[in-house]
């Protein structure tokens, strides 16, 4: 059974539609990649799996179950826009959080105390929230939302204003619940962390989803034409390559992506002659690669 | 609906606030602050030695004079005829405050009396003035018209008007204007206790949209949940700090008591303190535990009906700046009872009191009010209460729906248009 299943969504607020007749399904123990530019209804989508907004068409089911206050605790919500109350001690503050999740008061201290000793933060337990800093309140703020071990997590950019630390915590967090099983969800910006841990994803664009399916057969439907090339000398005969858009360029490495295929011969054959030519590859695009490429022409789509 | 998050919520709402230093130094100073309010002008007035004035008369009826020293000895001093510039002078040097001309006409016809000073010297002195002269042309007129002592008797009296009231067992003390005034009071501290803690609640709605808590929140539980725990939280608060200034207060009065029993063996037989009571018109009615309880129940219901309304504009607003334009629309209908509270206290039973007292935004302050001053239907009752309650309950609704949608847009300003269509929204 897929633990997310979104079937035919509509979401508007008055005059604009902020999620169109979206269906996707998300199944057990993988990570899930929300793309898609600002504004394509990302945010929306995961307010309704939290029965935070409520569709005004299709259905939403977590586990089986249609969206709604009873499927509330089995998922962890990580939102865009982060907040606490300052005023609260942290160790009230997550006790306060988990109870509201379902969790009673000695079961939630256990659980918070596991994970504030596995973020190093068991001392900041008595101190008052508005007195840690940012990324001190990042690591609480994540820790309230995975205190009460539900099955699905969902993490809205999760690393949007994480330091580099922070950012490299979550990522070994996020791979360790997948490992024990769990379900994860979230929506991002940076291609190079989809690429890294995503096994499949769901593109947005202006309300819509223009690409599904795992990160995999995406990229090998869009055929290997992509081309990693690592040299010395002047490889300025690139610019004269019609079709040619460069992903990546440099003085000695080059990533391009041809329209026509049939000119990657051509090309090697010019490197050889020109160039000094340490690596000279045919690759699958690259996800940013294939998320410009699949917008643009969904824009093009729609506006022709 | 779920009960255990609604308490789990409210728990937070009153823990953290009454642990604030906030509350602890509210519940002691609001208290001496009132005290302050109270004792400062007694204190002021004893203390001013209140400069005598002197209003310079020229009587040229050669008996005004002295009927004036008789009613206010050394206000009043006289002046021999003179001229207007002289006497203008004399104010303006500050040897006199003021002057008064008399003549036989003020005794003949019913001629105006000009006082003419440096300044008025206040409404207070206005007024004394206008009495002494008063007083003193009509004895003067009298005693000229050889009018009989037992005329004279008859027009001094002032008979008062005394009220009892009967009952099954009886007949008890009943004295309206103090009635009123138990009531006015009630109705006073219900307007600003609503005002106050309702601020609370909209500051606090606000302050978890600021800080962005509340989707956090609102993915684990729902919003009506979430406000129905705050406001019944915060009133919570309220009702432990007004037991508080109750228990406090009746201590500290119990304490004076017998301060004052050991103090002075003459005890309450003072008679400054009889005289004081005696002129003040009224003596401190005796106010029934039925009151109270009748008092205590309508401040809840009038906190909790006003709080869901602060927390709806607390929705609606994204900070409070905003919430400016939104308060009009909530502030007509505490202010509206305000203004009624004379028409139904002047006929407790016309039937625009008995409707404005059901009216549940009017009820929380009206109903108290009737039901110092005199005795209300039951039906009347038990109609307010059931439209208040509901009130309550389909306010709080009504905001949570306006929360759910308008904790969602910051940044976008809530005309009532908009808050329409959120509350179709969600």
């Amino acid at each position: 059974m897929s633990v997310v299943e979104v079937n035919g969504v509509t979401k508007r607020f008055g005059e604009f539609t902020a999620v169109d007749r979206v269906s996707f399904t998300v199944e057990p123990g993988r990570i899930f990649g929300i793309l898609g530019p600002n504004g394509a209804g990302k945010t929306t989508t995961i307010r309704m799996m939290n029965h935070i907004t409520i569709p005004d068409e299709g259905e939403i089911r977590i586990q089986g179950v249609r969206v709604g206050p009873e499927t509330q605790p089995r998922i962890g919500y990580l939102p865009e826009e982060r907040g606490l109350y300052r005023k609260m001690k942290v160790g009230e503050h997550l006790v306060y959080l988990a109870r509201l999740k379902g969790m009673s008061p000695e079961t939630a201290k256990a659980a918070l105390r596991y994970w504030l000793e596995r973020f190093e933060a068991i001392d900041w337990i008595k101190k008052e929230v508005g007195e840690l800093s940012k990324g001190m309140q990042q690591k609480i703020q994540f820790i309230a939302t995975v205190a009460h071990d539900p099955d699905l997590y969902i993490f809205d950019e999760p690393f949007s204003g994480l330091d580099p630390i922070n950012s490299e915590l979550l990522k070994e967090v996020i791979l360790e619940l997948k490992s024990k099983g769990k379900t994860i969800l979230f929506s991002t910006h940076r291609m190079e962390q989809v690429e890294q841990m995503c096994d499949d994803i769901v593109l947005y664009n202006q309300g819509r989803t223009i690409l599904t399916g795992s990160v995999n057969d995406i990229k090998r439907s869009f055929g290997k034409n992509t081309v990693v090339l690592e040299f010395d000398g002047d490889a300025s005969f690139l610019d004269t390559v019609p079709g040619i858009r460069f992903n990546n360029r440099s003085n000695r490495f080059a990533e391009f992506t041809l329209e026509d295929d049939s000119q990657t011969r051509h090309i090697l054959a010019q490197a050889l002659e020109t160039l000094d030519v340490h690596r000279f590859e045919r690759v699958f695009p690259s996800l940013h690669e294939i998320f410009i490429q699949s917008v643009k022409k969904d824009r093009s789509h729609v506006s022709g | 609906m779920s009960p255990d998050k609604i308490l789990i919520i409210l728990q937070r709402e009153y823990m953290t606030r009454v642990r604030t230093k906030a509350f602890v130094i509210s519940t002691i100073l609001a208290p001496v602050f009132i005290l302050a309010l109270i004792a400062i002008p007694i204190l002021l007035a004893s203390l001013e030695t209140d400069r005598p004035r002197v209003i310079g008369v020229v009587d040229e009826t050669g008996s005004l004079h002295a009927r004036l020293d008789a009613i206010a000895a050394g206000r009043y001093r006289a002046l021999p005829p003179a001229p207007t510039d002289t006497l203008r002078a004399m104010v303006l040097d500050g040897r006199i405050d003021g002057y008064l001309i008399l003549t036989e006409a003020h005794l003949t016809g019913n001629h105006d009396i000009e006082y003419l000073s440096g300044g008025t010297g206040g409404l207070g002195l206005m007024s004394d003035i206008g009495q002494d002269v008063r007083s003193a042309i009509r004895d003067e007129r009298l005693s000229r018209a050889q009018v009989s002592d037992a005329v004279k008797e008859i027009l001094a009296q002032r008979p008062s008007l005394v009220s009892r009231k009967i009952t099954q067992t009886g007949e008890e003390e009943s004295d309206t204007l103090a009635l009123f005034i138990v009531g006015y009071v009630m109705c006073f501290i219900i307007y600003g206790a609503m005002f106050g803690y309702g601020a609370i609640i909209m500051r606090s709605v606000i302050e978890e949209k600021t800080s962005r808590i509340i989707e956090v929140v609102t993915s684990s539980a729902r919003p009506f949940e979430l406000l129905m725990g705050k406001v019944l939280g915060v009133g919570a608060v309220g009702l432990t700090q007004f037991s508080i200034w109750a228990l406090s207060s009746s201590a500290i009065l119990a304490g004076a008591g017998l301060f004052m029993a050991a103090g002075s063996p003459a005890g309450m037989d003072d008679p400054a303190m009889a005289a004081a009571t005696a002129e003040a018109g009224f003596t401190i009615p005796t106010i029934g535990a039925g009151l109270y309880v009748a008092f205590v129940f309508f401040f809840l219901m009038g906190y909790l009906i006003y709080s869901a309304l602060f927390a709806a504009v607390g929705s609606a607003a994204d900070n409070e700046t905003d919430t400016q334009q939104l308060m009009l629309p909530i502030s007509l209908p505490i202010i509206i009872p305000i203004m009624l509270v004379g028409p139904v206290a002047s006929d407790p039973h016309s039937t625009l009191a008995v409707v404005a007292s059901i009216i549940p935004f009017f009820a929380p302050m009206l109903m108290p009010l009737r039901l110092a001053m005199t005795d209300v239907p039951l039906w009347e009752l038990g109609a307010a209460v059931l439209l208040m309650a509901g009130a309550f309950v389909g306010l709080i609704w009504l905001s949570a729906r306006i929360y759910r949608v308008g904790i969602l847009m910051y940044g976008k300003k809530a005309s009532f248009a908009e808050m329409a269509k959120w509350i179709r929204y969600s």
